[in-house]
């Protein structure tokens, strides 16, 4: 039986002329938490993009309705309050549940006493917090977080990171995460997904338990899979690539021979 | 109770005016020009009592005011609406946009002859020109302010399933306001030049009245009377009115501040 709650297949997206993401194929299951790794400039943030339907698309993508969105870039509104934020998109609940609903959401951010304040009277923690309550608060099938830690200090975002995994273990939502900082990315997700120029490069089972502690970061396999997973990275820069097809795999191995086979072309 | 810091903006503030009215003062009397030409701050407050006492002021301030305020808010209004729908839809902005831009570069006051063909000069003819100069630095700001609304804004707001016409004033509006507050506020001294060229161009009340039939009775120091009014309102209107908006969107004071 399937259960993947994400489902793409030959997924490409062109912008004026140039194709950025060469038929993409990956699975997601429901409650995966899933990070897709990779350098600047990759195709990981129009790969967001494409999955929750802003921009053209091409290929197979089967993704369920209701998604939430948390941008990098502080995407709140800031014309609203938190509670203004949270409750843009709940138009459509009746008002002493919608109340009910806000609270919680309020106090689950920690932001009980700031709830009346403007984006712009909180640190950037704060507002990305408000920003994930608000993709929360609709209560998506699915969470699509571009880079949300992108822009905050090592601290804040560390703290960030252990408040998400928090949040995330309390209904296990499927969550699609992009990031360049492998350290995050491994300590967040059960899988994580390297991309290079439009690729898939690789694979990566995370093994370490639920719930998890800061302390795994200084753990030899933690340290020995941020390596082998930079490694994966690296191979964008070394490898020439194609803009047809991806190198996808199922077993956590590099499997560039399977695309050799296919396009047997590409080995002049 | 005013800060230690708005207290001493407001001393230097009035030093400056008090300065500035002593030597102008002291350059009337010394009679290099004569005195009926160039008349010192105390004649010209003389002349001030004299129009309040008659009614004449309050007639010509309710009378510019009033016109103002009119031709202020449809020339807003009609920019932001104009402004919203061009910045955004790019189908009507192709259409509409051209046609815009022929007409923004004329001087505002160019049209006031023809405005007077067509409408005499009565109030409506006033209320055409102040609102048709008004339109325009609303109407770029405005659509420059739609245009440039981030696409996470709308992308959230897409995710969270608001609907077009909702986007307009859920996002798109309080996204681009920060510019329509821009434009609205040199509308806010456009509209005050306007006041006085219309009433200029014909009025039997106004500011812009009272100075004409003062310059046809060489009483120039009821002519600066009336030209200080003027001004203080222009002033007085900016600082209220964005006073106002900062008191309904308190969010854009906290903009400013960051």
């Amino acid at each position: 039986m399937d259960h993947s709650h994400i489902q793409v297949s030959g997924l490409r997206v062109r912008y004026d002329g140039n194709e950025i993401l060469h038929g993409l194929d990956f699975k997601i299951d429901r409650g995966e938490f899933v990070s897709i790794v990779g350098a600047s400039g990759c195709g990981k943030s129009t790969l967001l993009h494409a999955l929750a339907g802003f921009v053209h698309k091409e290929g197979d993508i089967r993704i369920p309705e209701d998604v939430g969105m948390v941008f990098q870039n502080y995407a709140v509104f800031p014309w609203l309050t938190v509670r203004g934020n949270i409750a843009f998109g709940l138009s459509g609940i009746g008002g002493r549940q919608k109340n009910v609903l806000i609270e919680r959401l309020i106090n689950m951010i920690g932001l009980a006493t700031d709830a009346n304040k403007y984006p712009s009277q909180l640190s950037g923690g704060q507002v990305q917090r408000v920003a994930l309550a608000r993709a929360l608060a609709t209560d998506p099938d699915v969470i699509l977080m571009d880079e949300p830690f992108g822009a905050l200090d090592m601290y804040t975002r560390e703290k960030m990171q252990t408040w998400l995994l928090n949040v995330w273990e309390a209904d296990h939502k499927t969550v699609l995460f992009v990031t360049h900082n492998i350290e995050e990315a491994v300590f967040l997700s059960d899988r994580v997904i390297v991309l290079g120029q439009g690729i898939i490069l690789g694979e990566f089972l995370i093994p370490f338990d639920r719930p998890r502690l800061e302390k795994i970061k200084f753990s030899p396999a933690f340290v020995e899979l941020k390596r082998q997973i930079l490694e994966r990275m690296q191979q964008s820069f070394l490898q020439p690539t194609t803009p047809s097809g991806g190198i996808y795999h199922d077993n956590g191995k590099f499997s560039a021979e399977r695309r050799r086979e296919e396009e047997p072309y590409d080995q002049a | 109770m005013l800060s230690f810091g708005a207290m001493k903006q407001i001393i230097r503030a009035s030093l400056s005016i008090i300065a500035f009215l002593v030597v102008w003062e002291i350059i009337a009397r010394i009679g290099f020009i004569h005195i009926s030409l160039f008349p010192p701050p105390t004649r010209v407050a003389v002349a001030f009592l004299e129009m309040a006492q008659s009614g004449e002021l309050l007639r010509d301030v309710q009378a510019s005011l009033w016109r103002a305020f009119v031709g202020l808010a449809l020339g807003s209004i009609l920019g932001v609406v104009v402004g919203l729908v061009t910045g955004r839809i790019e189908r009507i902005n192709n259409y509409l946009s051209p046609i815009i831009q022929i007409f923004r570069p004329l001087p505002p006051v160019a049209i006031i002859p023809l405005v007077i063909v067509w409408f005499g000069i009565g109030e409506t003819s006033k209320l055409f020109s102040i609102g048709f100069a008004v339109f325009f630095p609303v109407w770029v700001n405005t659509h420059i302010g739609a245009r440039e609304i981030p696409k996470t804004y709308l992308w959230s707001a897409q995710t969270l399933r608001v609907r077009r016409f909702e986007l307009f004033w859920r996002v798109i509006f309080p996204g681009a306001l920060p510019f329509i507050v821009a434009g609205f506020r040199t509308g806010i001294a456009i509209a005050f030049v306007m006041v006085f060229v219309s009433e200029l161009a014909g009025a039997s009340a106004g500011i812009g009245y009272q100075i004409s039939v003062s310059h046809l009775a060489y009483r120039v120091d009821r002519m600066i009377a009336a030209l200080i009014l003027l001004g203080l309102f222009g002033a007085s209107a900016d600082l209220i009115l964005t006073r106002l908006l900062w008191a309904a969107f308190p969010w854009l004071k906290l903009l400013g501040q960051k």
